[in-house]
């Protein structure tokens, strides 16, 4: 474990190399970035043996050996990230070693959460505490990222969302954001080369935020990752990206109000639970597990409406240090905790019924002296009265979600066509 | 095999409990007997006329003696790097104390935070609300020697008027008791506000932003939002707490608010008065 920690900032893999059993090869592209060997550039030309070194997870990395020259078959891990983790971690069979699927199997035992949400907090005072650029820091907190899924998948969590980019960090630097702009392309971009490794493990990446916020040849690769990967239904990945809470509500009233402003439904019919599907998020479930490491103890704008009674966990570790350890506690966190907040959160279902049903009687009531004949109906036909309402109220309401999420679809597909034509 | 595991799991789950409830046990065993030793000191020290009272659980100190604390804390509330504008007590127990909770409420005030909220998940501060006042209006005269509610205005999380806003101004803290109904219902309300001004022609869905929003559920214009979250229980959650208001705010647990000391106070203000808020930067 310890030598792996110590391996070079940017890992890069033999594509020669056979990890067992790797049977998807990906496309192999040059060497394009400079390779540091314990954080020291390293010319690859200097004298240095072939060493094979046992990674944490079972996978084995050769380091650039003296007669590597440029344009020799290397995979440069750092874009590897996600895709990584689907060719290696995924086809392969044990990945936990034993006394982490041991415990893997201990917690499983309990109430396991089904969605979990990272802040992956830390990067930068990683890169400062390694005396690294900044980027790095970013780097190795997204290949984390690429392991901390994985982790997930192990304990048979299948879905994930991760704060990415807050509307906030466009207050960095330009070259900080710029930097992180191209990242993120870079990582959608080999997303979209293991197509065919996404689709046999099922697995659907969504991107919330504000997109438009970005620059458009992003916003065009993000829709093309998400339209190719629309119908995998095993595992989520979600990832928010130009992000607020506060804008996500704010933009789901602005839907509902545009809903209205279409005549597709009523200022009435504007409810908690119809809020809550028009989030961005709104085809998740709420997360049960929120989790944010690197010591802060604040949500910074992330899922306040969803997270409202999930469990908390803050853990000081810092993102890219984030360890199989640190999951286990958080979930057995979340066990702890399960019991009361599964009654907090049974209550406020209860009383939002209850909400549901007064509104709903007060708009029967309404309209029933408007339009009633000033002779009071008798309790049955008030009763009938009420369940064709709610009917209508509900079908109005399913139209309007229906058309909405038309609209986000077309969005999506019209920025994969200007890609296209590009 | 599932068994096996299973049975580990439960065995580490009763460990867990184990521990919880022993950390509990000792805290509140350290903190009594800590107290009356401290009480015994006071009484043997400072006033020799009450060691002729038998029953020494229930000490009313001298009222030079309250004014000093409220000096005190006055002076502990500017000796700290930042005080929280707004701070939140949310007790997250099943059976609240109301004394413990105008304990705090005091102190906070005495500090010098100048917007106090009491919440609890089943919204029983709102509904004895008046007890609660009765508590904190005792409690007031007890530990800070201050007559009526001069020094304090409650205020109820409702539509503010600019006649409320007057009201508020005059006052040095405000409470505000929240419940449930304050959080999303309210931004519900909000939206259907905004939905039947779309629906009258009075606006478009495009005028609808965060700042429209923002403005309509800042009950009060001179209202921060909350910047410090104390948590109160073993839940670790907020609970349906004020979603659109707690963006920033920082959350520190304590184990319970029962039989909660000044002390215990004092360390989270300091532990929020060390951490550096970036916003986004």
């Amino acid at each position: 474990m310890l030598s792996y920690r110590s391996v070079m900032l940017l890992l890069t893999v033999q594509a020669r190399f056979s990890s067992g059993t790797r049977k998807d090869q990906p496309p192999a592209p040059r060497i394009l970035t400079p390779i540091y060997l314990n954080k020291v550039p390293v010319n690859p030309h200097a004298e240095k043996s072939v060493q094979t070194v046992p990674g944490g997870s079972g996978r084995s990395f050769d380091y650039v050996t003296p007669s590597n020259k440029e344009g020799d078959v290397i995979l440069n891990c750092e874009l590897e990230g996600v895709s990584e983790f689907f060719n290696m971690s995924w086809i392969r069979e044990g990945e936990l070693n034993l006394i982490e699927k041991l415990s893997a199997n201990i917690l499983k035992a309990g109430p396991m959460p089904k969605h979990v949400a990272f802040i992956m907090d830390g990067n930068r005072r990683y890169a400062r505490k390694r005396h690294v650029e900044r980027q790095e820091g970013h780097t190795q907190g997204f290949d984390k990222l690429a392991e901390t899924l994985r982790w997930c998948l192990n304990l048979s969590i299948h879905e994930v969302t991760v704060y990415a980019f807050s509307i906030e960090n466009f207050k960095r630097s330009k070259d900080e954001v710029d930097g992180l702009m191209e990242l993120a392309k870079q990582k959608f971009i080999r997303l979209l080369q293991e197509q065919e490794n996404l689709e046999k493990h099922g697995v659907c990446i969504r991107v919330l935020g504000d997109l438009t916020l970005l620059p458009l040849d992003l916003q065009q690769h993000i829709a093309r990752a998400v339209v190719a990967t629309r119908t995998h239904n095993k595992c989520f990945l979600n990832v928010c990206f130009a992000y607020t809470s506060r804008h996500e509500i704010a933009n789901a009233v602005r839907e509902m109000a545009w809903g209205v402003e279409q005549g597709l439904i009523k200022s009435s019919d504007v409810s908690e639970a119809l809020l809550g599907h028009c989030l961005y998020s709104s085809n998740s479930p709420n997360p049960d597990l929120l989790i944010r490491t690197s010591g802060e103890v604040r949500l910074s704008d992330f899922l306040l409406w969803q997270t409202s009674h999930s469990c908390l966990v803050f853990q000081s570790v810092l993102w890219p240090e984030y360890s199989f350890w640190n999951l286990c506690d958080a979930i057995l966190q979340y066990q702890l905790n399960h019991r009361p907040l599964q009654k907090a959160r049974d209550q406020h279902r209860e009383g939002q019924a209850l909400q549901q049903h007064e509104a709903d009687r007060a708009c029967v009531a309404d309209l029933l002296q408007h339009h009633g004949n000033g002779k009071p109906l008798d309790a049955q036909r008030r009763q009938e009265a009420l369940l064709n309402y709610t009917a209508s109220r509900e079908e109005r309401v399913q139209d309007f979600l229906g058309a909405l999420q038309h609209k986000r679809d077309s969005f999506l597909t019209d920025l994969t066509s200007q890609a296209a034509l590009a | 095999m599932a068994i096996v595991y299973e049975f580990v799991w439960q065995v580490l789950h009763v460990l867990l409990h184990i521990h919880r409830t022993l950390i509990t046990w000792f805290r509140i065993r350290l903190r009594n007997w800590n107290g009356r030793l401290w009480s015994r000191a006071l009484t043997a020290l400072i006033v020799p006329m009450a060691l002729s009272f038998p029953n020494q659980k229930n000490i009313v100190p001298a009222p030079g003696k309250r004014v000093g604390r409220r000096y005190r804390w006055g002076a502990d509330g500017k000796s700290l790097e930042k005080l929280p504008d707004h701070i939140g007590l949310l007790i997250a127990e099943e059976e609240p104390r109301y004394t413990d909770i105008a304990n705090l409420v005091v102190w906070c005030m005495a500090v010098g935070i100048s917007y106090v909220s009491v919440y609890d998940n089943y919204g029983v501060f709102r509904r004895n609300n008046s007890r609660l006042m009765d508590e904190i209006l005792k409690q007031q005269q007890e530990l800070l020697d201050l007559e009526g509610s001069k020094q304090l205005c409650v205020e109820f999380l409702n539509n503010g008027t600019d006649k409320q806003d007057q009201q508020v101004l005059s006052c040095q803290s405000v409470l505000k008791v929240l419940s449930p109904d304050d959080g999303k219902l309210r931004i519900v309300q909000a939206a259907q506000q905004l939905c039947r001004a779309v629906e009258q022609r009075e606006k478009t869905s495009e005028d609808i932003n965060v700042t429209v929003l923002d403005s309509l559920l800042r009950e009060s214009k001179s209202t921060p939002d909350p910047d410090l979250v104390l948590k109160f229980g073993p839940v670790e959650s907020t609970l349906g707490f004020l979603p659109w208001h707690i963006r920033l705010t920082e959350f520190i647990s304590l184990p319970s608010h029962v039989g909660v000391s000044y002390e215990d106070l004092f360390s989270a203000l300091q532990r929020y008065a060390s951490c550096e808020q970036r916003l986004g930067k």
